[in-house]
């Protein structure tokens, strides 16, 4: 989130999209609800399904699932042609303006400028590609434009698709265009899944970067080593290097090349995919074997689609580990009696230390209890793993010597490294004192009003560059001083984009108060310089040091540098794949191939013709492992279902409780898959889609996995899995599966 | 000598206690649950019973709208009235009871109440109805407080501890409120009051269009 939570509360217009806050986030609707009431901000809901939040939303539009991008780019033609836009922030503050304009152009948008055209004859093509009237699309753009600051929420609705990096950039293309960034009440606000996400995602858990998104070059690592206080060089040793032949182009004409690739410094797998490194031929794979062994921590393998394939994975690996407060999927659902083993972890309530939340924001976490019955911290479990891989000394100290004081010296040696988005302000002693005086915290803005921590925003979200920094609630504002809060966007891609034109914001645009007025780079060594002194110098002339630089709007280096709308592999809409197709398949992602155009064939439609989407129920998170073993949430919801709308139902002879086989298209298989599941008859979906809750498991193929279970231990809430029957599909970019957007057949079971 | 502190309780101690009151706000239940698992996991009510049921009109479509329904603690409450064992009364601040003791069954309770909150269990194998079981307003109920008796007919008795019902303390929106007539009535006015205005005042259009 580029501002706070309680943010919203300033916004004089919400617009969630691909997200279903009242589901997902139940908390965080008390301040869309306040800003809706008190400000009288519309509230606006894009979402496939009348969910929960669009039923209390003023106005709900039902997109055509993984159309985001032409229904914003409809918005954004909508805001041009009415003079609408920021010109200011568009010239001053972004890169690539110019390309959007004629990215827009192939939506059959005549120039906003120059045409003189009804605006609802403009939006034919997106209305037609979106399935929202043009009277709608005006609308949005008009309450959005009209109610400045106006805030963009949204979820995993807009991520999971094979272009999910473009929908979620047309979110931030939108803002950039209302000029909603670095101001109360706007932004981009992403609300991050679970606990402490945000947390996971800084400190590193993607496989293409080190903590602090430093990335896995050997630089990265140079980095990390000087915090660690470990040697380079044996870091180096731990990795192996691939040799292999690649042809280039020498002098016209072509060679073969010997190519050395580390390891150290590729890109591993993605948890989205890391079972085809267990069943695919080594010869396909980025990597000289194949995986041997999987260990699952706080993480369940139902969420994961293409189950049948990490079922598969999941038998064939030599060592499988599942580390986990609960018994989950991992563990009960390959069929196999040796090399499991099931470590039992501690409950957030049995062990403290630092998280971080959402909008960035740090909070200290306090053991309530002490490890029950045979559990174990996670940090007790990870040092014993270290211990008898014998590097156990080396893994529990750094730079400033052997930790001393568990947690908190890990919360010292995190802000010690993580210097690039700047959680060098975040000490033990700073986090537990806001507990402390948590009640001096307005909360309209998380600043404390008084006592010792008086000027700091709460939970110091990053940046916060020193212990004296208050920590930044609102990202790239440039209208309070970098020691305030301030700051504009990371000049992160240097000074000059490939095309020579300026990366750094114009003349006069800094954050106020520095003795820079105009765009500057990042201070030299800002990132690396673990005495901090780089950083100290920059606050000292009042810059902020990540730079002043420019938004991309197009950014070089990705697949569609401006976002373009792509049909989802399995598209029920044909007709719309020849002009909007998705990418080339790849040999290479992430270590694995992965398909993209060989598998978005357009007869699918004709097998599979309702379109397939999958989310949360508000009872359970995640794999359910916790949920489905607390009675009372499996009351309320007893039973894995599909919501069907009562025409498609009707027209399939099913009745609201009936069993209902669910079957999707065979991808990878020989045969279609499928899952039996009750049908739930609402008008929540529309007549051309099915929706299904991901959090169910314990029933594989109709069979019921409940013997497998130690006596006593099997959930009370089992049923089969929606991820069964997830399509195959993965975004471009991230690996991110596309089980928003897919194709099924229902039948009466 | 240390001032004397006059609270509230010394000037109100002439007129009648406090009524204890419940709002339902139905512009902002989000119907996540968390009321209901909130106060089954407080009195560990049993299967199958409900002290509090959120419900949704209109699923789907424009106008939904979510009810959480707890026992609203009537003034002149009708299941008092219907009761023909006087087992339900109403205590001085307002919240109404049921000593489980005195209960016969009859469900006359259940026709009475224009809410649905008297829960029966079933008794036997042919479906007869047990003794009635509802909200207690985290009450408690006519045994002593905080005894094992208490906990196991009534449950939890946070209103003795100084504490709001369980339901309403959980709400993440405030959709469901509890506390003191006065104080419950003062939440009331002051969202009537916000609410007012251009966008969402019926008629305004019409009104002031100029």
């Amino acid at each position: 989130m580029t501002n706070s939570m309680n943010d919203i509360r300033n916004s004089k217009c919400v617009m969630v999209i691909g997200e279903n806050v009242c589901t997902s986030h139940p908390i965080a609707m008390q301040h869309i609800l306040t800003a809706k009431e008190v400000n009288k901000a519309p509230f606006i809901v894009v979402d496939p399904r009348f969910s929960q939040t669009a039923g209390l939303a003023d106005y709900h539009v039902r997109l055509r699932s993984g159309t985001d991008v032409a229904l914003i780019y409809g918005m954004i033609h909508v805001i041009l042609k009415n003079n609408w836009e920021d010109k200011k922030m568009l010239a001053e503050r972004t890169y690539g303006y110019k390309d959007l304009l004629a990215e827009l152009s192939k939506y059959g948008l005549p120039d906003a400028k120059a045409s003189k055209t009804d605006l609802k004859e403009d939006l034919k093509a997106v209305s037609d590609m979106t399935g929202v009237a043009p009277e709608d699309v005006i609308k949005l753009a008009t309450l959005m434009a009209k109610n400045r600051p106006s805030t963009v929420i949204w979820a995993m609705g807009g991520t999971q698709h094979n272009h999910g990096t473009g929908v979620v950039r047309t979110y931030c293309l939108l803002q950039l265009v209302l000029g909603n960034m670095g101001v109360s009440g706007g932004g981009t606000n992403v609300f991050r899944g679970h606990d402490n996400v945000q947390g996971a995602t800084d400190l590193g858990v993607t496989s293409d970067s080190l903590p602090g998104y430093y990335g896995v070059a050997e630089s990265a690592f140079k980095h990390w080593a000087g915090v660690w206080d470990v040697d380079l060089e044996w870091i180096k040793g731990r990795f192996t290097t691939v040799k292999s032949k690649a042809k280039q182009m020498v002098d016209g004409k072509e060679v073969e090349v010997d190519v050395e690739t580390k390891l150290m410094e590729k890109p591993g797998l993605t948890v989205a995919r890391w079972y085809e490194a267990v069943l695919m031929d080594q010869k396909v794979l980025g990597q000289p074997t194949n995986v041997k062994a999987a260990i699952y921590w706080g993480h369940s393998s139902n969420c994961e689609s293409q189950m049948d394939r990490v079922k598969q994975a999941l038998e064939k690996v030599e060592l499988l580990v599942d580390i986990d407060p609960f018994i989950t999927t991992t563990t009960m659902l390959p069929d196999r009696k040796d090399g499991v083993y099931m470590l039992p972890a501690a409950t957030a309530y049995e062990q403290s230390g630092s998280v971080t939340n959402s909008n960035r924001g740090v909070q200290w976490r306090n053991a309530i209890v002490k490890p029950v019955f045979e559990s174990r911290t996670d940090l007790d479990i990870l040092m014993d793993f270290a211990n008898r891989m014998g590097f156990g000394k080396d893994f529990a100290k750094n730079k400033n010597g052997p930790w001393k004081q568990i947690p908190e010296d890990l919360t010292r040696e995190i802000s010690m490294g993580m210097l690039s988005i700047g959680m060098r302000g975040h000490t033990p002693e700073r986090l537990k004192r806001q507990h402390d005086w948590a009640h001096t915290f307005a909360v309209n803005n998380t600043r404390s009003e008084s006592g010792p921590t008086k000027g700091e925003q709460w939970g110091l979200p990053w940046p916060c560059w020193s212990s004296k920094h208050p920590g930044t609630a609102i990202l790239y504002r440039t209208t309070v001083p970098v020691m305030q809060g301030g700051g504009g966007f990371r000049a992160r891609w240097g000074d000059k984009a490939p095309d020579g034109e300026s990366m750094l914001s114009a003349k006069g645009s800094a954050p106020v108060g520095g003795s820079i007025k105009d765009g500057y780079d990042a201070y030299k060594g800002y990132a690396t310089d673990l005495t901090g002194k780089a950083i100290d110098e920059a606050l000292a002339k009042g810059l902020n040091p990540y730079g002043n630089g420019r938004a991309r709007i197009s950014a070089w280096g990705i697949p569609d540098p401006v976002p373009t709308h792509r049909e989802a592999i399995h598209s029920p809409r044909p007709d719309l794949v020849a002009k909007w197709p998705t990418y080339d398949d790849m040999k290479e992602q992430f270590r694995v191939p992965t398909l993209f155009k060989s598998l978005q064939k357009p007869d699918w439609v004709k097998k599979y013709p309702v379109i397939l989407s999958s989310g949360r129920q508000v009872e359970f998170e995640g794999g359910g492992a916790t949920e489905r073993n607390a009675w009372w949430l499996v009351e309320l919801q007893p039973e894995m279902y599909v919501e069907i709308h009562p025409k498609l139902a009707a027209d399939n002879g099913i009745q609201h409780g009936d069993w209902v086989r669910v079957t999707t298209p065979e991808d990878l298989d020989a045969k279609p898959s499928s899952i039996k599941v009750k049908a739930k008859v609402t008008r929540r979906v529309s007549p051309d889609m099915v929706y299904l809750p991901f959090h169910w498991a314990g029933v594989w193929d109709g069979k019921s996995l409940a013997d497998k279970f130690p006596d006593g231990m099997a959930p009370y809430g089992t049923g089969e899995s929606a991820n069964v029957v997830t399509n195959y599909g993965y975004d471009r970019v991230t690996q991110m599966q596309e089980t928003k957007t897919g194709l099924c057949r229902i039948e009466k079971a | 000598m240390a001032q004397q502190v006059t609270g509230p309780a010394a000037g109100a101690s002439q007129s009648a206690p406090p009524r204890m009151k419940f709002y339902v706000d139905t512009k902002r239940c989000i119907e996540c649950g968390g009321c209901e698992v909130a106060c089954k996991n407080e009195n560990e009510v049993p299967k199958g019973i409900f002290r509090i049921r959120v419900v949704t009109v209109n699923e789907g479509v424009t106008g939904e709208t979510n009810v959480p329904i707890p026992c609203m603690h009537c003034s002149n409450a009708p299941c008092v009235a219907a009761c023909p064992v006087d087992a339900l009364y109403t205590r001085a601040d307002g919240i109404v009871h049921v000593n489980k003791e005195t209960c016969i069954g009859c469900g006359y309770c259940l026709y009475a109440c224009p809410f649905g909150a008297p829960q029966f269990p079933k008794a036997n194998v042919f479906g007869t109805r047990g003794v009635m079981d509802k909200c207690t307003y985290c009450a408690g109920g006519p045994a002593e407080a905080f005894s094992g008796k208490e906990h196991t007919l009534y449950g939890a008795n946070r209103v003795a501890e100084g504490k709001l019902p369980a339901c309403a303390s959980f709400c993440a929106t405030k959709a469901l409120v509890a506390g003191d007539a006065e104080f419950v009535d003062s939440v009331v006015k002051q969202r009537a009051a916000t609410r007012g205005g251009p966008a969402n005042t019926w008629g305004w259009d019409q009104a002031y269009k100029s």
